[in-house]
């Protein structure tokens, strides 16, 4: 029986358009004996009726649904429109156009049109406001114009809700004398700060930059990156970016300053490069630097103060937050603190998600403030390559080491961080380079290997057509039968002859599910100059194997190749890799009756063909084949050549790096190592896409 | 060059293509609202130039290319892209930011209105794409910052068996009298802006936008799981509250009889 609880979800799946039929019946019994639900139901659907109809009524303008806009905001779009105009006029780049210039005659004759309520900055003749492009806790961003020297800047006031508390002006005001001692091109620069002549509030003025940050940028970067569509210069783009950052850190750091709130929303970017740090209100100083000297008694806050300041906010962000901060541990933060920062930007950069937010989403947003910041202070740093497995590898270790749990292993500086992603970024070069020849080894082993297996069949194929193979099909006679075997025999043993890595090759007739060996000839398994034809008496005959079964099934001419039974799908018996052999198959057909008669099969020592070529000189640090069950069937590496012990071992327990390609090559034909360039796979396939064998090769 | 009417100029060049062959140029028609006495004159002259039996490269000077006017855009479509976007971002600074941001995008992507439908539904166009661009943005930075999803009414609405609270549901009494469907909104409206962004969010994209739910998580990126919550709370939210306001009001109604 379902409580009224549950059964207000039946409504709300209801009007959601997902009700079953089981659940409507429950419903409506429910709806019949509980008066409360009732009304529920009818008040939802009122409300849900309500909220739809104004949809469309907004949507086809047919009634009037709330004001329109103010005046105000009218003469504001109307600026931007025209600005807008000029700015595409004058071949501007657009982004640049939403600038929103406001001309000295715009003012003079309609002095209506600029300006707000409140708005006290126009009056003093210097700055114009033009529109809100922020708002945080303590106060308001305005896009406005410096009417003396003509230029846009951004200008930050206080809020009516900060301007009621003495601790907000002391935070206000330290918040200005930071930004105004940090001189850097990539610390955001305060022109001036001042009070109103009337209302005697604070405000500063600081450069305009534009709406763009490096979160806009992160993600449009894996937007583009989803859908295909993106290159590697995108990426680039965005570390040179953090690499500025970190030089802006660095400098604050150098000056006593800590960010201690750093995250891809407080770095602006524009058109051109430039790339700012924002947002220095949460800022710690140590005392002992010239900047806490220089601090006047009035900005001289605690980090107590300042969260009297935030009720309800959390100092720091906590989705990019160092565990030091969700732990509350105000004395430990240091500028290690703002260094786990900028790994959690560059986690953002190469995964998408904030660090923390991962796991937010995956708890499907129901986590809590208070169950990330245990999260963060309790649990090791997540890794990037658990989120995005295409990471580059060693941008990955960057990221851990900037982000590691503990203070003392993360970087010592800003800049030993930046210096680390620089050098990735300066080795992609030569690391291409070397990728190539990698790409050209792995490619060339395969196209090796493919030669050999297409040899394979193009023999089989042949063998299957000479005259004595229909000529035994019809032999009746003893001694007819003795004389085609032996010219049958002939031609088999020089076919071993001239092809040295083929093992044996057999004719069989097949009645049923039993096969007889008619001529079987073979190369000695230890002296490999030995070759053999089988005398009638030691011919096999039995059951006739599953290979041999789907090679009859097969229309003449097509050939069947497979790795054949070893200790890889099979159960292992001593030394029975050295065995591990390709066959392929032809059928045969009675050229009279037209039914299938047998088959003939050639074995190829495998294991020969991939020691010749394992023996070449390759660039790569490891190359290995592995057959379908991902076990190592040929490994040789640089230092020691080829490693016969390692044949039969799991692929991912020699090798684990292998991991991602082995994944792709179950369905693909090649693996290229975009990001880390160290790995190449490539798969050559005995039945498409089903069987094959697989060769990795990683630097 | 050519002057605009308010007193910019650009070079002419920026408007024109080429017609093949001899080079003629012409001047797309889409920007007449720009054009001077000047400009005139060299569109008349482009004209005649034109030969038929010289083919353009570009299609849009032999076809009427729809032509836009974004200087009256304020005016004619202001109201109604602001009140469209009022009502579903329920923020009007927001609102406005989002309008301004469809008309800037409509005059950088002016080319791109085909003048298959009116201006002012490619505007509207335009502006949905901005209001979930919005809804997005807001949506990641309050999950950085509030985590509003904490608040479930249930926890009022329902004991610990899940049995109603009798002492908390608003709409125990109903209202004697029907209410009008423009009253009912203004509540509604209200109580909207009352709940946490996350789930009035979900609810109006869903029910006014009419946004299937693999769209809105894949814009708020949550889970279809978490869709589902936001929109069971979001509707026992705003029964709640509309049940508490339509009956005080109906009270007050009441007495004023």
């Amino acid at each position: 029986m379902l409580n009224s609880k549950q059964a207000t979800e039946l409504v709300s799946k209801s009007l959601h358009g997902r009700l079953s039929i089981d659940e409507q019946v429950a419903m409506e019994k429910h709806l019949q004996e509980n008066e409360e639900l009732r009304h529920f139901a009818d008040l939802s659907k009122a409300i849900h009726n309500s909220v739809s109809d104004i949809g469309v009524q907004s949507r086809d303008g047919s009634a009037s649904v709330g004001p329109g806009l103010s005046r105000d905001a009218k003469s504001r779009l109307q600026d931007s429109v025209i600005a807008a105009l000029d700015g595409s006029a004058s071949e501007i780049d657009p982004a640049l156009a939403r600038t929103f210039d406001v001309r000295e005659e715009d003012t003079v004759s309609n002095p209506d049109r600029i300006v707000q309520p409140g708005d006290f900055r126009e009056s003093r003749s210097r700055f114009t406001l033009l529109r809100q492009i922020g708002e945080g806790g303590l106060g308001r961003v305005w896009l406005a114009r410096d009417e003396k020297l003509n230029r846009n800047v951004a200008l930050k006031e206080m809020n009516e809700t900060a301007l009621q508390l003495p601790m907000a002006w002391q935070r206000f005001n330290r918040e200005a004398e930071i930004t105004g001692q940090l001189e850097h091109p990539n610390v955001v620069s305060l022109y001036q700060y001042g009070n109103e002549s009337r209302s005697g509030e604070p405000y500063y003025a600081m450069r305009f930059v534009g709406k763009r940050t490096l979160a806009d940028a992160i993600e449009e970067y894996h937007e583009r990156r989803r859908t295909g569509a993106c290159d590697a210069i995108v990426l680039h783009r965005l570390l040179t970016a953090f690499l500025d950052v970190c030089q802006g850190i660095a400098y604050a750091h150098s000056r006593g300053v800590i960010h201690r709130d750093l995250k891809p929303d407080n770095i602006a970017l524009d058109s051109f490069g430039q790339v700012i740090v924002l947002d220095w209100g949460l800022a710690k100083i140590t005392y002992e630097s010239e900047i806490g000297i220089r601090l006047s008694g009035e900005a001289d806050l605690t980090d107590a103060a300042i969260a009297q300041t935030m009720a309800g906010e959390v100092i720091g962000t906590p989705l990019y937050m160092a565990p030091e901060q969700a732990a509350g541990d105000l004395d430990a933060i240091d500028k290690q603190t703002d260094v786990y920062g900028l790994g959690a930007i560059l986690f953002a950069i190469l995964t998408g998600v904030a660090p923390h937010e991962s796991s937010h989403i995956n708890s499907g947003g129901d986590l809590n403030v208070r169950d990330i910041l245990k999260a963060i202070a309790e649990e090791d740093s997540p890794r990037p390559r658990d989120y995005r497995d295409s990471v580059p590898l060693e941008l990955e270790q960057i990221c851990r080491k900037a982000m590691a749990f503990k203070k003392y292993a993360r970087y010592e500086s800003a800049v030993a961080l930046a210096n680390d992603v620089e050098r990735w970024m300066v080795d992609q070069g030569s690391r291409q380079s070397q990728y190539e020849n990698l790409r050209l080894d792995g490619r060339e082993l395969r196209n090796n290997v493919q030669s050999a297996v297409r040899d394979l069949e193009t023999n089989v194929r042949f063998m299957s057509k000479l005259p004595p193979i229909q000529e035994l099909i019809m032999a009746e006679e003893p001694e007819e039968i003795s004389v085609w075997r032996e010219r049958l025999s002939t031609i088999f043993e020089g076919m071993l002859n001239a092809k040295s890595d083929f093992r044996s090759v057999i004719y069989s007739r097949v009645d049923g599910d039993q096969f007889t060996e008619l001529v079987r000839v073979e190369r000695h398994s230890t002296d490999h100059s030995t070759i053999r034809s089988i005398p009638r008496s030691r011919l096999r005959t039995g059951p006739i194997s599953e290979f041999s079964s789907k090679v009859l099934a097969k229309n003449p001419d097509e050939v069947l190749t497979s790795l054949a039974c070893s200790p890889l799908c099979g159960t292992p018996q001593p030394d029975e890799h050295r065995q591990l052999s390709l066959v392929a198959g032809v059928p045969v057909f009675d050229r009279t009756t037209e039914e299938v008669f047998g088959v003939v099969l050639i074995e190829c020592d495998l294991n020969r063909v991939l020691h010749e070529q394992l023996n070449r000189r390759f660039t790569a640090k490891n190359v290995v084949i592995a057959c379908d069950t991902f076990q190592v069937i040929a490994h040789s590496n640089d230092q020691e050549g080829i490693i016969s012990e390692n044949f039969g071992r799991p692929l991912m327990e020699l090798l684990p790096q292998f991991g991602r390609a082995k994944e792709e090559l179950q369905s693909k034909s090649e693996y290229i190592d975009e990001m880390d360039r160290l790995v190449y796979g490539a798969r050559l396939w005995l039945v498409p896409k089903k069987h094959g064998i697989m060769f990795l090769l990683s630097q | 060059m050519i002057k605009y009417q308010h007193g910019k100029t650009c070079k002419i060049s920026h408007y024109r293509g080429f017609v093949k062959g001899n080079m003629v140029p012409f001047v797309a028609s889409r920007y007449d609202w720009r054009r001077t006495d000047s400009y005139l004159i060299t569109s008349k002259i482009l004209t005649d130039s034109k030969s038929e039996t010289v083919p353009a490269i570009d299609g849009a000077a032999q076809q009427d290319a729809p032509s836009v006017d974004p200087q009256q855009w304020v005016q004619q479509y202001g109201d109604y892209l602001f009140r469209y976007a009022n009502a579903r971002l329920r923020d009007a600074n927001a609102a406005e930011e989002v309008v301004q941001d469809t008309f800037l995008n409509g005059i950088r992507y002016h080319e791109q209105y085909s003048g298959a439908g009116t201006e002012r539904a490619w505007l509207l166009g335009i502006l949905k794409r901005k209001i979930i661009d919005f809804v997005r943005k807001r949506n990641r930075q309050q999950r950085v910052g509030q985590y509003e999803d904490d608040h479930d009414p249930t926890n009022q609405l329902f004991d610990a068996k899940g049995n109603w609270n009798k002492t908390a549901i608003p709409w125990s009494v109903p209202p004697e009298r029907p209410i009008e469907s423009s009253e009912l909104w203004q509540i509604v409206k209200d109580c909207l802006t009352h709940l946490p962004s996350g789930q009035a969010d979900v609810f109006t994209l869903s029910v006014m936008e009419g946004m299937d739910s693999d769209e809105i998580c894949d814009t708020l990126s949550i889970t279809p799981s978490n869709l589902w919550v936001r929109m069971h709370r979001a509707r026992l939210g705003l029964a709640k509250c509309v049940g508490s306001k339509w009956f005080s009001a109906d009270e007050v109604s009441n007495d004023v009889e």
